[in-house]
C-alpha cells in the first residue's frame, strides 16, 4: 500500500526470519523427548545386545549382582503391573463418582471451591506422599495385621497394598478433573434434552451423559494409569522392592518391586565407563516405561482424533 | 558478640577457629556417610569458609564418581572391585584406599523375637529361603521377613561374601532397603524380620543377634572374633596433597577427636597410634 | 413400583457421588493434619534450657546473662544427679566383683542416659560431636530420654507372642548412692530442663547443625528454590515462545502435528526417567558441571516442567479475544508486533498461572534431582555456585532423613517440618495460581 517495495521486502524477510526462529526454539522444546528417547534407548540397546531380551522378558530370575549376573524382569514388570492396576481400580470407580457428582450433583459454587482443593491435592508432592506410607500407614497396616485372621496375616506393612492405595489417592485428582471437564463438555442441552423426557438424575447420567463423554473419560483413566505407573518415590519407600511374582498372583500383602524403584534404587551401578549389564539394565527399563506411556498418550490422541471424526461426521 | 567468647561462657571450654577456604565433595557409601558427615560438619565449625558436601549414593556410586572424577572423596564399605580397578586404571584414576574404620554387621531381629543367636549357616539358610519360619529355628510361628540391602551397596557385597557365598542366590521374596537406617526401620517396625545393617545404625530399638556365639560389638571385631566384619574405606585419587583439604579430612581418622567420633557413632576406630 | 426403583437408584448415585467425595476429604484430611500438626511443632514447642544454650553457643542468639543466670539456676538441682553418679562410681569400685558385674552395665547405661538428657557434665571432657554437646532441647524428647533412665525396656517371650515390659530400674539400686538419681529425675525434671514454650520461626533459614540434630532447615529450603526457578528460568521463555509459535504461527499439518505429539510425550514421561536422561545427557555427555549440580537439576527439572508452561501459555494465548488481534493488525502492527504488544500482554496473567504451577510442580519432585543435584549434607550454597555446586533440597533431604539417616526416630520432628514446609510452599504457589485465575475470570467477566 504505502509501503515501498524494498520497505515491504524487508519487512517480509524478517517475518520469516522471525517464523524461522520461532519454529527453531519450538522444535528444541518439543524435540527434547526425541533427545530423551534417543539417550536412554542408546544406553539400553547394548543390554539387548550383551544378555538379549528373552531373559529380560520371561524370567523372573532378578540377581544382578550374582556371577554370573541374572538380568530376568518379569517379576519386576509384574510388580509394576499389580501396583498399577490395582491403584487404578481403587482409583477410578471413586474418581468417577465423584466427578459424577461435582458436575452434576453438587451446587455451582460448592465445585467452585472443590475444584481448586482437588488441584491443591494433585500437588502435593510424591515424596511427602511416600513419607506418610512410611510413617503412619505402614504401621497401621502392621498393626492391623493382628486383629484379621490368621490366613492374611500381614507380615511386611510395606507391601503392594500399601503402595497401591497411595498411588490409588496420588492419582485420583487426576482422574477427577479430567472426567469433570469430559462430563462438562457433553454439555447443558444434551442433560435438558433427557430430563425433559421424564429421565431422573442417575438415568440422564448413564444413559446420555457418559455415552457422550465415553473418551473424555477413557483419557481420564489413561493419565491416571501414566501417573500411576511412572510414580517413582512412594513405590521406593513403600512397596518393600521384593523382586517375586506374590503367591497367589492377587495377594497383595506381599511386597512387590517395580520397575520405577528399581531404576532409583539400582542407579547406584550406573557407571558408564565400566559400562555394566546392570548399567544398561536399568536404561532398558527406562526405555520400557517410556515406551508404554508413549503408547498411552498414543492411544489418547486416537481416541480424541475419533471422537471429534465421529463428532463431524455424525 | 564474639562467637568464640559465647562458646566459651556457654560450654566451659575454649575455642579455636583457623580461617581456610576452599571445597570438598564425598560421595558413596550409606554406611560410612555418618563418619563422613560427622567429620565434615566438624571440619566446617572449625573452618567457617570451607563448604563440604557429603551424598550418600551406595558404594557403587561413589566409587563410580571417583572414576569420573565428580568427588574428591570416594566413601566405600568395600574394596574396589576388579571392574572398577580396571576401569579406574584406564582412565588415569589412582585410587589409594584409606581405611577409616572398622565395622561389623550385627543381624537384627524384632526385640519382640526370642531367638538370640543364629550360625551363619542358619543365616545363609533364611537368607536364601531354606528356612521360612522362625519356629524352625527356636523362635515364636511367625514368618520370616527377610530385609536386605540394595544390590548396589557395599554393606550388601559384603553380607553376600561373607555369609551366603559365592553360589547362592537369596530368595525372591526378600525386601531391598535403600540404606541402613532404612533397614533398623523396617526391622523395628516388622515383627518376624531379619536384616542386617552397620554397626553404627543398631540401637535399642532393635534386637542384635549373637552369630556364632559371638555378639557383634567393638571388641569382638577388634579381637576379629564376630564372623561378619569389614573394613571402611575413603578413596582418594592418588595420595592427596599434605596441605590439602582431603589429607586434613582423612587424617581425622587418627586424631584423639576424630576416633572419638567413630566411637560416638557407633564404629570402630583403627587401633594403634 | 418402578418410579420408586428409579428414584432408589438416583438415590443411590447420589449417595455415591457424596461419598467419593467425603472419602477425598477425608484422606486429604488424613494426610495433612499429622503433616501440619506435627510439621508446626518443628517451629513451636516445648524448648528446654538446653535448646537456649543451643541458640546461644550455635547461633549467638538470645541473653547470655539471663541464660547464665537460668544455667546456674538448673545446675544447682542437677547436682543431686551428677554427686549421685560420682558417689556411686566410687561405690562400685569397692564393692564385690559378683555385685560390681551385676550393676555395671546398668550403671552404665543410666550414666549415658544422664549425659544424653542433660548434656555432657560441667568439667567434663568436651564431646567430639556436637549432637552430644547439648542435652536435650525438647521437652518431650528430655521426657522420653527420662524414661529411658527410669525403665528398663525388656520382652517377656511366650508362645501365644511376646510382650513389650518396662522394668524399673530404681529397686537394683535400692539402697546404694544412685538411688537419689532417680527420685529426683522423677521429681525435679522439669526444673532441670526448664521447659517453655519456644517459637522457633528461623527453623526455615537456620542452617542444619550436625546432620539436622540441631538448626533448621536453611539449606534445603534454598536449595528447592534454587532448582525450582533454575528450572523456570529454562522453562519459561522455551515454553512461552513454543506456546506463540504454536498459537500464532504454526500452520496445521503433519510437522505441527508432529511436534505437538512430542509435547504430549514429554508431558507423560515418567519422573524417574527425567533423572536417567539428566545423568547421561547433562553430566555424562554435555559435562556442564564437573558432577551433580544445580545446574544439572535445573535443567532436568526444566524439561519436566516445559509441558506444562507450553499448554498453560497456550491455553491463555488461545483466551485472548480475537478482536484484540485484529485491532492490532488493523492498525498496521506487524504480527510480531501483535504478539509482542497486545497477545502476551493479554494473556500474561494466565501465562503466570501456569508458571506459578510449574514452580511448585518443581520444588515438589525427587526422582530427577536424586542423580543430578542431590545431596544429604551441604552448606548453603552462593549464587556464585549454583553452576557447579550441588545442594541439599526439601523433597530429597526429607527422603533421606526418613530412611536413611542414622537417627531417624531421634529425628522426626524435622522430618515433619520439612514435608510441612515443602506441601506449604506447594500449596501456596497453587493458591496463588487458583486466586490468579479468578481473578482474570473476574476481569474477563468484565
Amino acid at each position: 500500500m504505502l509501503l515501498s517495495p524494498g520497505e515491504r521486502m524487508r519487512r517480509r524477510l524478517a517475518e520469516l526470519a522471525g517464523r524461522g526462529v520461532l519454529f527453531g526454539i519450538t522444535s528444541v522444546a518439543a524435540l527434547a523427548v526425541l533427545a530423551i528417547i534417543f539417550f536412554i534407548a542408546r544406553d539400553a540397546l547394548p543390554f539387548f545386545t550383551q544378555v538379549g531380551a528373552r531373559e529380560f522378558f520371561l524370567s523372573t530370575e532378578w540377581y544382578p549382582a550374582h556371577q554370573p549376573p541374572r538380568f530376568g524382569a518379569a517379576a519386576i514388570f509384574a510388580g509394576s503391573l499389580l501396583v498399577t492396576a490395582t491403584a487404578v481400580l481403587l482409583a477410578v470407580p471413586l474418581g468417577l463418582f465423584a466427578a459424577l457428582c461435582m458436575s452434576d450433583v453438587l451446587p455451582f459454587g460448592v465445585r467452585q471451591v472443590l475444584k481448586p482443593v482437588i488441584e491443591m491435592l494433585a500437588a502435593i508432592p510424591s515424596v511427602v506422599y511416600g513419607f506418610f506410607a512410611l510413617t503412619v500407614v505402614a504401621p497401621l497396616m502392621q498393626n492391623g495385621g493382628s486383629w484379621l485372621p490368621g490366613q492374611f496375616e500381614i507380615a511386611s506393612g510395606v507391601n503392594a497394598l500399601t503402595a497401591s492405595l497411595i498411588l490409588g489417592v496420588m492419582a485420583l485428582p487426576t482422574i477427577v478433573s479430567v472426567s469433570e471437564d469430559a462430563l462438562q463438555a457433553a454439555g447443558r442441552e444434551l442433560r435438558e434434552g433427557s430430563y425433559a423426557l421424564g429421565a431422573t438424575r442417575a438415568e440422564t447420567l448413564f444413559k446420555v451423559v457418559i455415552p457422550a463423554s465415553v473418551s473424555g473419560l477413557f483419557s481420564a483413566v489413561l493419565l491416571g494409569v501414566m501417573r500411576a505407573m511412572g510414580e517413582t518415590m512412594v513405590v521406593w519407600m513403600a512397596s518393600g522392592n521384593a523382586a517375586q511374582i506374590p503367591r497367589p498372583w492377587y495377594n497383595l500383602l506381599q511386597p512387590v518391586r517395580t520397575l520405577t524403584a528399581t531404576i532409583a534404587g539400582d542407579m547406584g551401578e550406573a557407571d558408564q565407563m565400566t559400562g555394566s549389564a546392570h548399567y544398561h539394565v536399568l536404561f532398558a527399563m527406562g526405555l520400557c516405561l517410556l515406551l508404554v506411556s508413549f503408547a498411552c498418550n498414543l492411544a489418547g490422541e486416537w481416541i480424541v482424533a475419533r471422537q471429534r471424526k465421529r463428532l463431524r461426521g455424525g | 558478640m564474639n562467637q568464640n567468647v559465647v562458646m566459651s561462657v556457654v560450654l566451659g571450654i575454649s575455642v579455636v577457629s583457623a580461617h581456610a577456604q576452599g571445597k570438598l565433595v564425598m560421595d558413596g557409601s550409606t554406611t560410612v556417610g555418618p563418619i563422613a558427615k560427622a567429620f565434615a560438619e566438624t571440619y566446617m565449625r572449625q573452618n567457617p569458609g570451607v563448604n563440604i558436601t557429603v551424598s550418600e549414593s551406595g558404594s557403587g556410586n561413589g566409587a563410580k564418581a571417583l572414576l569420573n572424577g565428580t568427588c574428591d572423596i570416594a566413601n566405600l564399605s568395600r574394596h574396589l572391585k576388579e571392574s572398577e580397578k580396571k576401569a579406574m586404571s584406564e582412565k588415569g584414576v589412582k585410587p589409594v584406599a584409606h581405611v577409616v574404620a572398622f565395622d561389623a554387621l550385627p543381624v537384627i531381629v524384632h526385640p519382640s523375637n526370642r531367638v538370640k543367636g543364629l550360625t551363619v549357616d542358619q543365616i545363609r539358610d533364611i537368607y536364601t529361603g531354606k528356612i521360612t519360619n522362625w519356629k524352625e529355628i527356636g523362635g515364636g510361628d511367625q514368618r520370616i521377613v527377610v530385609i536386605s540391602r540394595d544390590t548396589n551397596s557395599g554393606t550388601f557385597e559384603t553380607f553376600k561374601e561373607l555369609v551366603l557365598g559365592n553360589d547362592s542366590k537369596i530368595v525372591a521374596s526378600a525386601e531391598y532397603t535403600g540404606s541402613n537406617g532404612g533397614v533398623r526401620q523396617r526391622v523395628q517396625m516388622t515383627k518376624g524380620a531379619i536384616g542386617y545393617a552397620g554397626l553404627g545404625f543398631v540401637d535399642r530399638s532393635v534386637k542384635a543377634l549373637e552369630v556364632n556365639g559371638v555378639v557383634p560389638s567393638a571388641e569382638s571385631v577388634i579381637a576379629k572374633q564376630y564372623p561378619i566384619s569389614r573394613e571402611l574405606y575413603m578413596f582418594t585419587n592418588g595420595e592427596p596433597a599434605a596441605d590439602s583439604l582431603a589429607a586434613k579430612l582423612l587424617s581425622m581418622s587418627r586424631t584423639e577427636k576424630g576416633r572419638e567420633i567413630i566411637e560416638e557413632i557407633g564404629y570402630v576406630p583403627v587401633p594403634g597410634k | 413400583m418402578r418410579l420408586k426403583l428409579r428414584k432408589l437408584l438416583d438415590r443411590a448415585l447420589t449417595t455415591c457421588g457424596y461419598l467419593a467425595i467425603g472419602g477425598m476429604a477425608l484422606f486429604l484430611l488424613w494426610v495433612l493434619v499429622p503433616v501440619f500438626t506435627k510439621g508446626f511443632g518443628a517451629y513451636v514447642f516445648r524448648g528446654t534450657v538446653e535448646h537456649r544454650r543451643m541458640m546461644v553457643g550455635e547461633f549467638g542468639r538470645g541473653d547470655l546473662d539471663r541464660l547464665r543466670a537460668e544455667l546456674a539456676e538448673v545446675l544447682r538441682v542437677r547436682e543431686t544427679v551428677y554427686q549421685a553418679v560420682a558417689a556411686f562410681e566410687r561405690e562400685l569400685d569397692a564393692m564385690p566383683a559378683a555385685r560390681r558385674k551385676a550393676l555395671k552395665p546398668a550403671f552404665r547405661e543410666v550414666r549415658e542416659g544422664v549425659s544424653v538428657l542433660l548434656g555432657p557434665e560441667p568439667g567434663a571432657p568436651m564431646p567430639a560431636l556436637t549432637r552430644r554437646l547439648y542435652g536435650q532441647t525438647r521437652w518431650e524428647k528430655a521426657r522420653e530420654k527420662a524414661d529411658d533412665i527410669l525403665f528398663e525396656e525388656t520382652w517377656v517371650y511366650s508362645d501365644a507372642g511376646s510382650r513389650r515390659v518396662l522394668v524399673p530400674r530404681a529397686p537394683q539400686f535400692e539402697g546404694t548412692a544412685l538411688a537419689p538419681v532417680f527420685t529426683s529425675l522423677e521429681r525435679d525434671l522439669a526444673a532441670m530442663l526448664r521447659p517453655r514454650i519456644t517459637v522457633y520461626p528461623r527453623f526455615l533459614t537456620d542452617r542444619s547443625i550436625d546432620a539436622h540434630f540441631f538448626g533448621g532447615i536453611g539449606p534445603e529450603v534454598l536449595g528447592t528454590l534454587y532448582l525450582s526457578l533454575g528450572a523456570l528460568l529454562v522453562a519459561v521463555p522455551l515454553g512461552i515462545v513454543a506456546a506463540v509459535y504454536f498459537q500464532e504461527y504454526a500452520k496445521e499439518g503433519p510437522r505441527v502435528a508432529f511436534l505437538r505429539s512430542c509435547v504430549n510425550t514429554l508431558a507423560g514421561v515418567p519422573s524417574v526417567v527425567f533423572g536417567l536422561f539428566g545423568l547421561a545427557f547433562f553430566i555424562n555427555t554435555l559435562h556442564v558441571s564437573p558432577g551433580k549440580s544445580v545446574l544439572a537439576g535445573a535443567l532436568t527439572l526444566a524439561l519436566l516442567v516445559l509441558p506444562t508452561v507450553i499448554r498453560a501459555s497456550e491455553e491463555a494465548i488461545a483466551a485472548v479475544p480475537r478482536a484484540y488481534k485484529e485491532g492490532a493488525m488493523a492498525l498496521g502492527a506487524g504480527r510480531f508486533r501483535t504478539v509482542a504488544t497486545v497477545i502476551l500482554p493479554a494473556a500474561l496473567p494466565g501465562i503466570l498461572t501456569g508458571i506459578v504451577i510449574s514452580m511448585g510442580r518443581a520444588a515438589g519432585e525427587t526422582a530427577p534431582i536424586i542423580f543430578t543435584a542431590a545431596v544429604s549434607v551441604g552448606q548453603m550454597v552462593k549464587p556464585s555456585e549454583v553452576l557447579s555446586q550441588p545442594t541439599p533440597a526439601l523433597s530429597w533431604n526429607l527422603y533421606n532423613l526418613c530412611t536413611e539417616h542414622e537417627a531417624v526416630d531421634e529425628l522426626r520432628h524435622v522430618q515433619f517440618g520439612m514435608a510441612a514446609t515443602l506441601v506449604l510452599i506447594v500449596l501456596a504457589l497453587n493458591l496463588a495460581a487458583i486466586l490468579l485465575r479468578a481473578r482474570i475470570a473476574r476481569r474477563l467477566k468484565g
